[in-house]
C-alpha cells in the first residue's frame, strides 16, 4: 500500500510529464462552433433548456465545477465543508471576483440567487431547495447552507445550469423576466457575451478580468446557428467551424467526420448529464398495463443494433433502471437480451390478442425517427399489432402529458445522482398530467415510493447503496418504462483545439480551458 | 384622381382581408394540440406546476379564449404583435430582424426567374417547330418537375461539397469581419446557391406563361397587320408581339410572387438561409402562436400588396381595362 | 382525327403516359414482386446499388430495401396525388360552378371566399394544417386539397359565366329543367375538358406538395413515400448519395409524366388552340 507521500510523488510525476508532452496554452484565437437549436433565451436559471446551458454555462458560473468522474472542485467557491451529520453545508468564496460589470461578486449574490431568484424561476433547483432550511451570508465570503435533513445529493447540485450564480445589484426588486440585463446577460464567467444576431451567430469574448489568471486563452467563441443538419456537417468539413458539440449533427454523419483529418472525437464531457434513453409505456391502459407485455417488449427490442447503426457503436445497452454514470448502479441483474422468441412466449402467456398500440417517436431529429421505426419493426416481428403516431415537439409533449399513448420515446437527464435524476421517473407522487417529464407512465409501487424517499436523506452512502439496490431489483422486474440506451454523446472538434473537454458537463463550460495550437 | 380613390378602395378590402386572416388563424392556430407553456417547459427539462402556471399567467394563456382574441387584434390594431413566447422578444423585431434576408432572396429568385423565364419563353416561342424550341421547354418541363428541396440538396453536394465553389449555407461568412463592397460581395456569393434552386421553379413557370401568351398575341389583329406590311419577324416578335404579351406575364407572376414566401421554406431550410419562412417553421413547432401568427400577417400583407401593386401596374400600362371587373 | 390519335401525334404526351404507365404498374406490381413490408431491415445498411442480388438499388441507413421503398413509395404517392386532386375538385368544381351560374352576390361572396384563401401562402398553410392535424394520409390529403381548390374554381366559374347565356342552356331553361339540372347536364359536360387537363396538373402538383411535406418531417410515419425517403436520406447524402437520388428521380419523373400528359390531353381535347403549339 502506498503512502499519501508516494501518491503525491507519482502524482507530480504525472503531471510534469503531461506537461512535459503538451505544449504550454497559448493564448488567443477565436473559435467557432455550433449552437442547435438556437435557444430562447441566454440567461441560466430563467431557461434551462440544452442550448441555453450550453452557450450560457460560458458566460455564468456555479460556486462549484464537476470533473468527468463527477467530482466537485472549485469554481466560485475555492473550499467548502460539510457537518459531520450532513446538516450543514459551508462555502468560501473566491474574493477577487467580479461581474461582467465591474462590481465585485459577493456571499449577497449566492443568497439572492439561491433563495430569492431560484425559488422563484427555477423548477430543478428548486426540487433541491425544497431540502434547504435557510442560506445565510455570514460575512462577505462565505455562505452557509443549512438543511431540513441530510441530503445525499446536495453537493452535486451547484453545477452552473441548475444553479448559477445571477448579479443580485441588476435583479433584485426587479421583474425577473422582463428585466432590461436579459438581453444582454452579466456573468462572472471566462466569456462576456457580445452580439446576437437572431438565427444566424452567437459571439462570446474574452473577459479580460477573469479572476484566473491569463484565462481564459481564446479570444472569443462564436456560436453559428445553422437549422440543417447536413449544412452543420458541411460547415465542418469546409472547415468553418471547429467544434461539434454532441448532438449537433445526424449521427450517421459522426464516422465520416470524425474519420477526417485533424478530427478528434471525446465520449467524455456528458457524465453529469448522463442521457437516458427510455421507452415510456402505458402503466394504466390496454395491453402496456400488463407487466409481461412490457417484458415482451424488452426482449423484442434489439437494442445492440440500434446501438450499432444507429448511435455508431456509442453508448452502453443499459443493465439496470439506473445508468451506470448516476452512482449505486446494481451490476446482478439478468439483462434483458434481445430474445424475440422469449417475447412470444410472454405475450401468449399473457393472452395477447393482436390489440393495436401505437408508438409516439421523439420529434428530436432523424436519428430518433429512425429508432422509433427499428423498434416498431422489432415489435411487429413478435407479433404486436404497433403503428406509429407522427408528431412535433407540441403534439409529443401535449399527448404525454395527458397520458394519451401506448409506447412513447423520450431521454431524461441522470444529473449523477438516483435522487436527481432516476427517481423522479419512477415515485407514484410525481404523477400529474401536463407535464411529459415525470412519473408519465403511471407506475404506482409503494415499496419503490418507500425506497426512494429513504435512500434520498440516508446517511452516509453506504446506506443509499442497500436501499437504491432492493429498488433497482423490483423495478427491473416491473418494467414501468423500457430502458433503451445509455447514450453516448460525442464531441468533434479540430484535434488543434487543446483542452476542450475538461468537465463532465463538456463544452457547456470547457472553453474556459481551451485553446488553439496553431 | 380616380386611381387614388382605387388606391383607397383596395387598400380598405386588403384591411378587410387581414382582418380577417387574423381572425382566421389565430383559431386555426387553437386547433393544434400542444400549449406553449407546456413546451417551453419541457424544454426546461423540468415541470412543475408552478412554474407551468408562471407561464401561462405571463403569457396570458390562462384567460378564456375570447379574451385572448379580443387582446391580439386590439394589438394588431395597433400595430403591437405581441411578444414572442419562447425567443423572449417582440414579434415585430423578430420579423423585422427576419424579413430583409427573406426579401432579399426571394426578390433576387423572382426577378431572375421573370428575366430567365421571359427571355427562354420568347425564344422558345420564336423557335416553335425548332428543335431548339423544344428543348427550351423541355428543360423548362424538367425545372417544374423536379423538386425544389432535391434540387438544393444536390446542388450543395455538387458545387459546395464537392467542387468547392459556393458556400454551402447561411447568409455571409460569419466570423470573416466583412464590411462595405466585401461584405456585399460574400452576401452575393452565399446568394447564388439559394436564389438559383429557388429561381429554377418560378423560372419553369414563367416560361411556359410566356412561350403561351406569346403565340396567343401572334394571333393577334395589329400582328397580321403588321406581316402584311412586310416587318422583319424580329422586329415583329419584340416590338408588337413581346411587348403585348409582357402584361398579363408579369401579372401573373406578381400573384405567384406571394407564393414564393411559402417556397422560400424549403430553401431556408437547407441553406440555412435566417428568413421568415425557417422561423414560421421552428415558431410552429414551438407553438410560439404570437410570432406565427404574426409571420401569417405579414406574409399575407405581402401578397395583397404585391397584388395591388401589379393590379394598379396592369391597369395603367392597358387603359382597356375598367375599374370594377 | 380521333381523340387519341391526335392524343399520340403529341410524342410527349405519348411518351408521358407510358411513363406514368410503367409508375402504375410499379404502384400495383409492389406487393407482389416485395411482399415483404418496405420497412423490414433486410441487410446491412448503405448496401450500393447494383452490389447485391436482390438489393437493385441497394440499402438504407437502416438495411432496408430501396427498390421495394421505392415501388411501395410509387402506390402513396399516387394514392395522395389522386385523392387530394379529388378532394380538391370536389370543392372546387361545386364553389366555381354556382358562383359562375348565379353570377351576382353569391359569385361576389364566393370569390372572395376563394382570394382569401389564395392570401395565405400555399405552402405555408400545407404546412401548418398538417401539422395542426398531426401528419397521417388523411390530414396530408386534406391539407393539399384545401390549398389546391382555388384554382379548380375559379376555372370552373370563368366556364360557366362563359356558358351559361349559351342557347342550349336557354333553351333547357325555357323547357322548365331545375337550376340544378342545367348545371349537372347541361354545362358541367362541356366545361369537363379543362377540369380533365387542370386536374392532370393538380396531381403532379399534389405529388410535389407531399414530398415536400415529407421531407420537412410531416409525412405519415407509417407508409413509405418518396418525400419520406429522400428526406430521411439528406443526413447521409454524402456517403450514400443513391438513398436520395432515385426516389428524386422518381418523382421527377412522375411530375413530369403527369404533366406531359396533361398538355396532350390539352392539345387533343382543345384542337382549335393546338394546332400553333
Amino acid at each position: 500500500m502506498k503512502t499519501p507521500l508516494a501518491l503525491a510523488i507519482s502524482a507530480a510525476a504525472l503531471t510534469l510529464t503531461a506537461a512535459a508532452m503538451a505544449d504550454e496554452p497559448r493564448s488567443g484565437g477565436t473559435v467557432n462552433t455550433i449552437i442547435q437549436p438556437e435557444p430562447p433565451g441566454l440567461v441560466l436559471g430563467m431557461v434551462q433548456n440544452a442550448p441555453t446551458r450550453t452557450v450560457a454555462g460560458n458566460i455564468y458560473e456555479g460556486l462549484l465545477r464537476y470533473t468527468t468522474e463527477l467530482e466537485p472542485v472549485p469554481q466560485l467557491a475555492e473550499s467548502w465543508e460539510v457537518s459531520e451529520d450532513g446538516h450543514t453545508y459551508t462555502f468560501h468564496l473566491r474574493e477577487n471576483v467580479t461581474w461582467h460589470d465591474g462590481e465585485p461578486f459577493t456571499a449577497d449574490d449566492v443568497v439572492f440567487s439561491a433563495d430569492v431568484f431560484h425559488r422563484e424561476l427555477n423548477p430543478s433547483a428548486r426540487a433541491v431547495l425544497q431540502h434547504v432550511e435557510s442560506i445565510e451570508a455570514t460575512d462577505d465570503h462565505t455562505v452557509v447552507f443549512t438543511l431540513t435533513e441530510p441530503f445525499g445529493p446536495f453537493l452535486i447540485s451547484f453545477e452552473a445550469g441548475t444553479f448559477t450564480m445571477v448579479p443580485k445589484h441588476l435583479y433584485e426588486d426587479t421583474d425577473f423576466r422582463n428585466n432590461e440585463h436579459n438581453d444582454h446577460p452579466i456573468g462572472t464567467g471566462p466569456f462576456k457575451f457580445a452580439n446576437w444576431e437572431r438565427g444566424t451567430v452567437i459571439e462570446l469574448v474574452r473577459n479580460d478580468d477573469y479572476y484566473e489568471e491569463g484565462m481564459p486563452y481564446l479570444d472569443g467563441v462564436n456560436w453559428h446557428i445553422i437549422p440543417d443538419g447536413g449544412s452543420r456537417a458541411v460547415a465542418f468539413e469546409n472547415g468553418t467551424i471547429d467544434v461539434l458539440p454532441s448532438g449537433t449533427v445526424e449521427n450517421f454523419d459522426i464516422p465520416r467526420l470524425s474519420a477526417m483529418d485533424n478530427v478528434c472525437m471525446t465520449e467524455e464531457g456528458h457524465e453529469y448529464f448522463s442521457p437516458f434513453a427510455m421507452l415510456w409505456m402505458n402503466n394504466r391502459e390496454g395491453p402496456t398495463a400488463d407487466k409481461r407485455f412490457r417484458q415482451a417488449v424488452m426482449y423484442a427490442m434489439d437494442r445492440e443494433f440500434a446501438r450499432d447503426v444507429l448511435w455508431n457503436g456509442l453508448g452502453d445497452v443499459p443493465l439496470s433502471a439506473f445508468g451506470s454514470n448516476a452512482r449505486f448502479q446494481h451490476d446482478g441483474l439478468e439483462p434483458y437480451d434481445h430474445n424475440p422468441d422469449r417475447a412470444r412466449e410472454l405475450l401468449e402467456e399473457m393472452g395477447y390478442d393482436g390489440e393495436a398500440i401505437t408508438i409516439l417517436p421523439l420529434p428530436y431529429g432523424e436519428t430518433w425517427t429512425r429508432w422509433a421505426e427499428a423498434v416498431q419493426q422489432n415489435l411487429r416481428e413478435v407479433g404486436i399489432n404497433v403503428s406509429t403516431q407522427a408528431t412535433d415537439v407540441g403534439g409529443w409533449n401535449q399527448r404525454l402529458g395527458d397520458w394519451d399513448y401506448d409506447l412513447a420515446f423520450t431521454y431524461l437527464f441522470q444529473y449523477g445522482d438516483p435522487a436527481l435524476g432516476i427517481s423522479r421517473t419512477y415515485l407514484s407522487d410525481n404523477i400529474a398530467k401536463g407535464s411529459p417529464w415525470n412519473n408519465v407512465q403511471g407506475y404506482e409501487n409503494e415499496r419503490v415510493d418507500e425506497l426512494f424517499n429513504a435512500a434520498a436523506t440516508a446517511f452516509p452512502d453506504e446506506e443509499r447503496e442497500a436501499l437504491y439496490r432492493e429498488v433497482q431489483e423490483i423495478l427491473h422486474e416491473d418494467v414501468p418504462v423500457g430502458w433503451l440506451m445509455e447514450l453516448g454523446f460525442p464531441t468533434l472538434y479540430r484535434c488543434d483545439v487543446q483542452d476542450l473537454v475538461t468537465s463532465g458537463v463538456g463544452v457547456n463550460d470547457g472553453f474556459k480551458d481551451a485553446w488553439l495550437d496553431r | 384622381m380616380l386611381y387614388a380613390r382605387l388606391i383607397v378602395m383596395r387598400l380598405c378590402k386588403a384591411v378587410i382581408v387581414l382582418f380577417l386572416i387574423v381572425i382566421f388563424n389565430f383559431f386555426l392556430i387553437q386547433m393544434a394540440p400542444g400549449d406553449p407553456a407546456a413546451i417551453l417547459a419541457g424544454e426546461a427539462g423540468a415541470t412543475d406546476q408552478e412554474f407551468l402556471d408562471q407561464l401561462r399567467e405571463r403569457f396570458g394563456l390562462d384567460q378564456p379564449l375570447y379574451v385572448q382574441l379580443w387582446r391580439y387584434v386590439s394589438g394588431i390594431a395597433m400595430l403591437d404583435f405581441g411578444y414572442s413566447y419562447r425567443l423572449g422578444a417582440p414579434v415585430f423585431d423578430l420579423i423585422m430582424a427576419r424579413l430583409p434576408a427573406t426579401l432579399l432572396l426571394t426578390g433576387t429568385a423572382f426577378v431572375l426567374s421573370l428575366v430567365l423565364g421571359i427571355v427562354a419563353g420568347s425564344m422558345a416561342a420564336a423557335r416553335v417547330k425548332k428543335p431548339s424550341g423544344s428543348l427550351i421547354m423541355a428543360l423548362a418541363l424538367l425545372f417544374y418537375a423536379t423538386p425544389l428541396f432535391w434540387v438544393a440538396l444536390m446542388s450543395v453536394v455538387v458545387f459546395s461539397v464537392y467542387l468547392g465553389w459556393l458556400p454551402a449555407y447561411g447568409l455571409y461568412t460569419v466570423g470573416a469581419g466583412h464590411t462595405g463592397f466585401a461584405l456585399v460581395l460574400d452576401v452575393a456569393r452565399h446568394l447564388i446557391l439559394p436564389a438559383t434552386t429557388l429561381a429554377l421553379f418560378f423560372m419553369a413557370i414563367y416560361t411556359r406563361m410566356t412561350r403561351t401568351s406569346m403565340l396567343d398575341a401572334a394571333q393577334q389583329d395589329y400582328v397580321k397587320t403588321a406581316r402584311a406590311k412586310g416587318l422583319k419577324p424580329g422586329i415583329i416578335q419584340r416590338r408588337h408581339i413581346l411587348r403585348n404579351a409582357l402584361l398579363p406575364i408579369i401579372t401573373l407572376a406578381g400573384l405567384q410572387a406571394g407564393q414564393m414566401v411559402g417556397g422560400a421554406i424549403l430553401t431556408e431550410t437547407v441553406f440555412a438561409w435566417p428568413g421568415i419562412g425557417r422561423l414560421m417553421f421552428e415558431a410552429l413547432q414551438q407553438r410560439d402562436y404570437n410570432l406565427l401568427l404574426g409571420i401569417f400577417f405579414f406574409s399575407a400583407a405581402l401578397v395583397i400588396v404585391f397584388n395591388i401593386i401589379t393590379d394598379l401596374v396592369y391597369r395603367l400600362a392597358d387603359p382597356r381595362i375598367k375599374g370594377g371587373s | 382525327m380521333s381523340f387519341f390519335a391526335r392524343f399520340a401525334q403529341n410524342r410527349g404526351a405519348l411518351a408521358g403516359l407510358i411513363i406514368l404507365l410503367v409508375i402504375i404498374a410499379m404502384a400495383i406490381l409492389a406487393p407482389l414482386l416485395f411482399p415483404e413490408s418496405p420497412w423490414r431491415m433486410v441487410q446491412r445498411p448503405f448496401l450500393p446499388p447494383f452490389s447485391q442480388d436482390g438489393f437493385p438499388l441497394g440499402t438504407d441507413t437502416m438495411g432496408r430495401n430501396v427498390a421495394a421503398g421505392l415501388m411501395h413509395g410509387a402506390w402513396v404517392s399516387l394514392l395522395i396525388g389522386l385523392v387530394s386532386t379529388s378532394v380538391a375538385l370536389l370543392i372546387g368544381v361545386p364553389l366555381g360552378a354556382i358562383a359562375g351560374y348565379y353570377g351576382g352576390l353569391i359569385d361576389d361572396i364566393l370569390m372572395r371566399f376563394t382570394e382569401f384563401f389564395q392570401t395565405i401562402p400555399n405552402f405555408a398553410l400545407a404546412i401548418v394544417l398538417v401539422a395542426i392535424m398531426q401528419p397521417s394520409v388523411t390530414s396530408i390529403v386534406l391539407a393539399i386539397a384545401l390549398v389546391s381548390w382555388p384554382p379548380v374554381a375559379r376555372l370552373v366559374r370563368a366556364e360557366f359565366m362563359s356558358l351559361r347565356n349559351r342557347e342550349y342552356v336557354e333553351a333547357a331553361r325555357l323547357v322548365g329543367q331545375t337550376n340544378r339540372t342545367i348545371i349537372l347536364r347541361q354545362i358541367l359536360p362541356n366545361t369537363l375538358s379543362p377540369i380533365i387537363v387542370l386536374a392532370s396538373l393538380m396531381v403532379a402538383t399534389a405529388i410535389l406538395l407531399e414530398s415536400s411535406l415529407s421531407f420537412l418531417g410531416l409525412g405519415d410515419p407509417n407508409v413509405m413515400s418518396w418525400g419520406y425517403m429522400i428526406g430521411a436520406a439528406r443526413t447521409v447524402i454524402r456517403q450514400a448519395w443513391w438513398l436520395s437520388f432515385f426516389p428524386g428521380v422518381a418523382i421527377l419523373l412522375t411530375v413530369l409524366a403527369l404533366n406531359l400528359v396533361g398538355e396532350g390531353l390539352d392539345d387533343a381535347l382543345n384542337p382549335k388552340l393546338s394546332r400553333e403549339r
